[in-house]
């Protein structure tokens, strides 16, 4: 077995007293596509934020909201996937002058999600959709192993959102993705982990679930 | 140069212009350092200001101070209030209100002076005249946005009284109390300047130690002003007021000497104001229009239009100098870049950089830079920043950054100044009119600004030709307060928060 | 403390009612004396300013049986326009705030000025880096410099040299003459500037010139006079007619013998004058005429 990526071990969390996570366990190897899955409120998100803070310095991310830039341009936003990794002056000149080389390289990434003709566009200007493509074009660009999303795809259709997935697939090594979407969850990834009420109540490889068994964990109670 | 096309066409088509303007402005601009030894008075002006003299502080202008403003601020406010129903609905009040505000409180002082002489009178109008408008301008907004649902589910046929006591005056109370604790602020700024022309407050004294280099005088009462202003939260409160006003009323100086205040102001009115060749002339008769216009065109060519040119170019460099002093401070206050212990000494430069009145800060820099526009530039960019830099640095940290944000310089430049840019602009374009006014006010000390035209008409005893000049600088801040409107309007940026009173949201409001 | 109360409330309701007859004369009992206010011109150092007016009030309340009060103010305009609006009834004025005064105010008069006002002086001085030496005509290489007035209404500081930079160069004012012109405020402050160097030329009124050499505030390797000009009249005590009314007919020329009968050097020193002498309107007449010629006054 491949060795593990991300480690977490009676992982706990609250908010305001309100406890969120009941020791959750979780062992993620490399080359894994895991799904997270469960009701709103479920932990999923603050688990994700644990995985992030885990490993940050292998960790793509895709927040929940798109969290762009809104004033600044498509392009400089998917370019701030890369900043740390480039030098102060270089991304002050980004900023009002970007080189060429950087400029077809977030191209070629926006391609990737559909948007190469938006690469100058204001980022404010985008409907929500294009804002999530932007958002994952920035974890892509970022290219660090683990690739975390929350949501990453819950405002596209089903067909977009799997072919958005299945270039995350191709170029990261790992994923650990919160999904709502249970068909396109059995389709992409190769294990579930369902929470519920803060708790990992359901951890099984893909191949052995299917809508009806996930139904109870993760549709409306009722 | 495509590249250069940036993605926010608006935004950085108003920057553009407005650096270009700076830039123009610079050429023309006299920033000639005439004092050849400003490090001598400098170190001396230092070694003072670490040896405060506490015992040398003439305790009754404190309290004088605090008087004015409180009695200056709570009429103003008191009139701002009820102009404040009838503002958004009647065109002569918004008109009032402008012109009102357009004046600042130092021109007030000096036309007032000649009616009621050096009398707390005087002090107090000087300040609740304009107030008055600023406050009706202000509370009419805060009336304007607050949240009506409530009113409109009032069963038909509540009273208007008790329609604004129930469904609005709740909403509106914290923002009113926000915006009148502020003004408050501000009129002990303006209270303290209007001592540098002789009204009995602290700035009365501070000049004088300024000017004779008393420098650990000067200190102290400095750092007098600053702890009231701190503390004003304490003692500034529901429960103070009735306290606060009826003492000020008490402890207001004795006039020395009774103006005859009826015959001052109707040879103010009816001969000092009215232009020379119109005194005891007919109102209709050809030859006194025609002396008029060969009075009133000297007037407009010698001194209201370099007057202007020189306000207009001091307050375009300021304002650019404002702008570039406000982006490298605020990260000073800012959680991110300054950290948990870095903040609050970031907090406390920037209130006592506010606290300071620009009008102090030009007379010190004057007197060791010597006359030219530099001391001026640097007195209203060094408040001014202080101020928007200390307003920006809160929202800055109400920003909801994404987990993986990167850091440092890589933060400031790609995630908080790109996201604080429309708010940045707000506070710039909102402040341009009260630079106006305080570059005009700033001639006094002698730039040639328009408020050099008036002193100099004042000092030769020509009113008429001071209230021309005064009623020029009204216009202009008008102007410019109708165009930072339009500007506000254009980049869609006209609703986010100016009022440097305002509770942000997320801020916890005392 | 209620009077304190009522010295604000009564301005305020007579400028409601707009009332033009709320004089405090008639208002008030004829016994109980109000105080004689007086202010005077800050031309040089506030501290040297409250010693003299100080001694002078003492002096003026024995004298006179009234009490009397100073009332210090920022810049001349402001002790003109105390004068003008009834404030103070009694100034000492420069030659020029004084014609403005008693322009501005029909029936007052000059009543007494210093021995030394009769035949005043104003020095130019000048920053020893100028290189420009002391000469008895005036001296025309100050063109091009920086130069610096004292207050803008000062006589000895303003007018006077203005209107002798006029006569040296004639067609020309003092913005065209100099690369600089400014307004230091007062004659204190104007041997402080042009010995910092801040302004290389300045116009200053003689007699504080010498009164702060005497302090030892001046230092003379960095400044010095270049040229003494011409004698003109210059400060004066003024006083409104009101008095009259107010202390009884008489008053003015009471006040008059009293500021004449000053006799004491601690109150004449502070003054930099001898004495002061008896004095009329029409011994300033020459002032209005320069005033008018300069453009300061209609």
């Amino acid at each position: 077995m491949a060795e593990p990526a991300i480690r977490l071990a009676g992982a706990s969390a609250s908010y305001g007293g309100r406890v969120v996570l009941h020791g959750v366990d979780l062992t993620i190897r490399r080359g894994e596509r895991v799904a997270l899955m469960g009701r709103s409120g479920a932990g999923k998100s603050t688990l994700i934020g644990l995985i992030q803070a885990h490993a940050p310095g292998e960790v793509a991310l895709v927040p929940q909201a798109a969290a762009l830039v809104r004033t600044l341009s498509v392009f400089h936003n998917v370019y701030m996937g890369r900043l740390d990794r480039r030098s102060i002056l270089h991304n002050l000149r980004t900023l009002a002058l970007p080189a060429r080389a950087d400029l077809d390289a977030v191209a070629a990434v926006l391609a990737r999600v559909g948007l190469s003709e938006h690469l100058r566009s204001k980022a404010g200007a985008l409907s929500g959709g294009q804002q999530q493509r932007v958002s994952v074009a920035r974890a892509l660009y970022n290219g660090r192993p683990i690739l975390v999303g929350d949501e990453p795809v819950s405002a596209l259709d089903r067909q977009q959102g799997g072919a958005v997935l299945a270039e995350m697939a191709r170029t990261h090594e790992t994923l650990v993705l919160a999904l709502h979407d249970v068909a396109l969850a059995l389709e992409h990834a190769g294990r579930i982990v369902v929470l519920n009420a803060g708790r990992i109540v359901l951890d099984a490889p893909a191949r052995d679930l299917d809508g009806a068994a996930l139904a109870p964990f993760y549709e409306t109670a009722a | 140069m495509s590249a250069l096309r940036l993605p926010r066409p608006g935004y950085a088509a108003l920057s553009r212009w407005f650096l270009a303007g700076a830039l123009a402005a610079l050429l023309v601009a006299d920033l000639h350092v005439a004092s050849l030894n400003p490090w001598a008075d400098l170190r001396r002006l230092l070694g003072g200001l670490v040896r405060p003299d506490f015992l040398s502080v003439e305790g009754w202008s404190v309290v004088y101070t605090v008087a004015f403003a409180v009695l200056g601020v709570g009429l103003g406010a008191g009139a701002g209030f009820l102009l404040a129903i009838p503002f958004a609905r009647s065109r002569t009040v918004r008109g009032v209100c402008a012109f009102l505000r357009a004046i600042h409180e130092l021109f007030w002082a000096l036309l007032l002076m000649q009616v009621f002489g050096l009398s707390a009178t005087t002090g107090i109008l000087a300040i609740a005249l304009p107030y008055a408008g600023i406050c009706a301008k202000v509370y009419s907004e805060i009336i304007d946005e607050a949240d009506l649902s409530a009113l409109r589910v009032l069963p038909a046929g509540t009273g208007a009284v008790s329609a604004f006591l129930y469904a609005r005056l709740p909403d509106v109370a914290a923002s009113f109390r926000h915006y009148t604790l502020y003004r408050f602020e501000c009129g002990m700024r303006s209270t303290l300047v209007l001592g540098f022309i002789g009204l009995p407050t602290m700035g009365f004294h501070l000049e004088s130690a300024f000017r004779q280099g008393r420098y650990g005088e000067a200190a102290a009462l400095l750092l007098v002003f600053y702890a009231l202003i701190g503390s004003r939260r304490l003692w500034v409160r529901g429960a103070t007021l009735p306290v606060l006003a009826l003492a000020s009323l008490l402890a207001l100086p004795e006039t020395v000497g009774a103006t005859d205040v009826g015959a001052s102001l109707v040879r103010f009115l009816t001969h000092d104001i009215v232009p020379a060749p119109l005194r005891n002339a007919d109102v209709l008769d050809l030859a006194a229009l025609a002396r008029l216009w060969a009075w009133f065109r000297p007037i407009l060519t010698d001194q209201v239009l370099p007057g202007a040119g020189q306000t207009l170019v001091l307050a375009q460099i300021a304002l650019v100098a404002t702008a570039i002093g406000a982006l490298a401070l605020f990260p000073l206050t800012a959680r991110r870049f300054s950290g948990r212990l870095g903040r609050p000494a970031g907090r406390l430069l920037l209130v006592v950089v506010r606290s300071t009145p620009e009008y102090m800060l030009a007379y010190v820099a004057l007197q060791l830079l010597g006359p030219s526009m530099l001391p001026a530039i640097l007195a209203l960019a060094i408040h001014n920043a202080g101020i928007v830099g200390f307003l920006l640095g809160r929202h800055a940290d109400d920003l909801a950054y994404r987990a993986d944000a990167p850091t440092g310089l890589n933060l400031y430049a790609y995630e908080t100044v790109p996201r604080l840019y429309g708010q940045f602009l707000a506070y710039l374009l909102y402040r341009w009119e009260i630079i106006l006014r305080e570059s005009a006010i700033f001639g006094i000390l002698g730039v040639a600004t328009l408020g050099f035209y008036v002193d100099a008409a004042i000092s030769e005893l020509r009113l008429d030709v001071a209230a021309v000049l005064i009623l020029a600088t009204a216009l202009m801040a008008i102007g410019i307060d109708a165009l930072s409107r339009a500007l506000r309007r254009a980049l869609r940026i006209d609703t986010l928060p100016t009022r440097l009173s305002a509770p942000l949201p997320g801020a916890t409001s005392p | 403390m209620l009077r304190r109360f009522f010295t604000f409330a009564l301005p305020l309701a007579a400028l409601s009612a707009a009332a033009p007859a709320a004089s405090q004369d008639s208002a008030r009992p004829p016994l109980a004396r109000p105080p004689l206010v007086f202010t005077g011109i800050p031309d040089q150092d506030e501290s040297r300013l409250v010693e003299r007016f100080g001694k002078v009030a003492t002096y003026l309340e024995a004298r006179l049986g009234v009490p009397v009060r100073y009332i210090p103010v920022k810049n001349y305009p402001a002790a003109v326009t105390a004068f003008t609006n009834g404030q103070v009834q009694l100034a000492w004025f420069g030659g020029f705030t004084g014609v403005q005064a008693r322009k501005a105010v029909p029936g007052s008069q000059a009543i007494a000025q210093g021995a030394e006002d009769a035949a005043f002086k104003t020095y130019l001085i000048a920053n020893a880096r100028t290189g420009l030496a002391k000469a008895p005509e005036f001296p025309l290489g100050v063109a091009g410099k920086t130069f610096t007035f004292g207050s803008r209404a000062s006589t000895s500081g303003r007018l006077m040299p203005e209107y002798f930079i006029r006569q040296a160069f004639p067609g020309k004012t003092p913005e065209t003459v100099f690369s600089r012109v400014g307004f230091s405020g007062d004659h204190s402050r104007t041997i402080q500037v042009v010995q910092s160097g801040a302004f290389e030329v300045g116009a200053v009124d003689y007699s504080v010139w010498d009164l702060d050499t005497k302090a030892g505030k001046v230092d003379a390797g960095a400044v010095s006079v270049i040229w003494e000009s011409p004698a003109f009249p210059d400060y004066q005590w003024t006083v409104r007619s009101d008095v009259e009314k107010a202390y009884g007919a008489g008053f003015t020329e009471k006040l008059r013998q009293a500021l004449v009968g000053i006799a004491d050097p601690a109150i004449l020193e502070p003054f930099g004058r001898t004495k002061f002498i008896a004095v009329d309107n029409a011994a300033y007449d020459p002032l209005i005429a320069v005033g008018q010629s300069t453009g300061l006054l209609d």
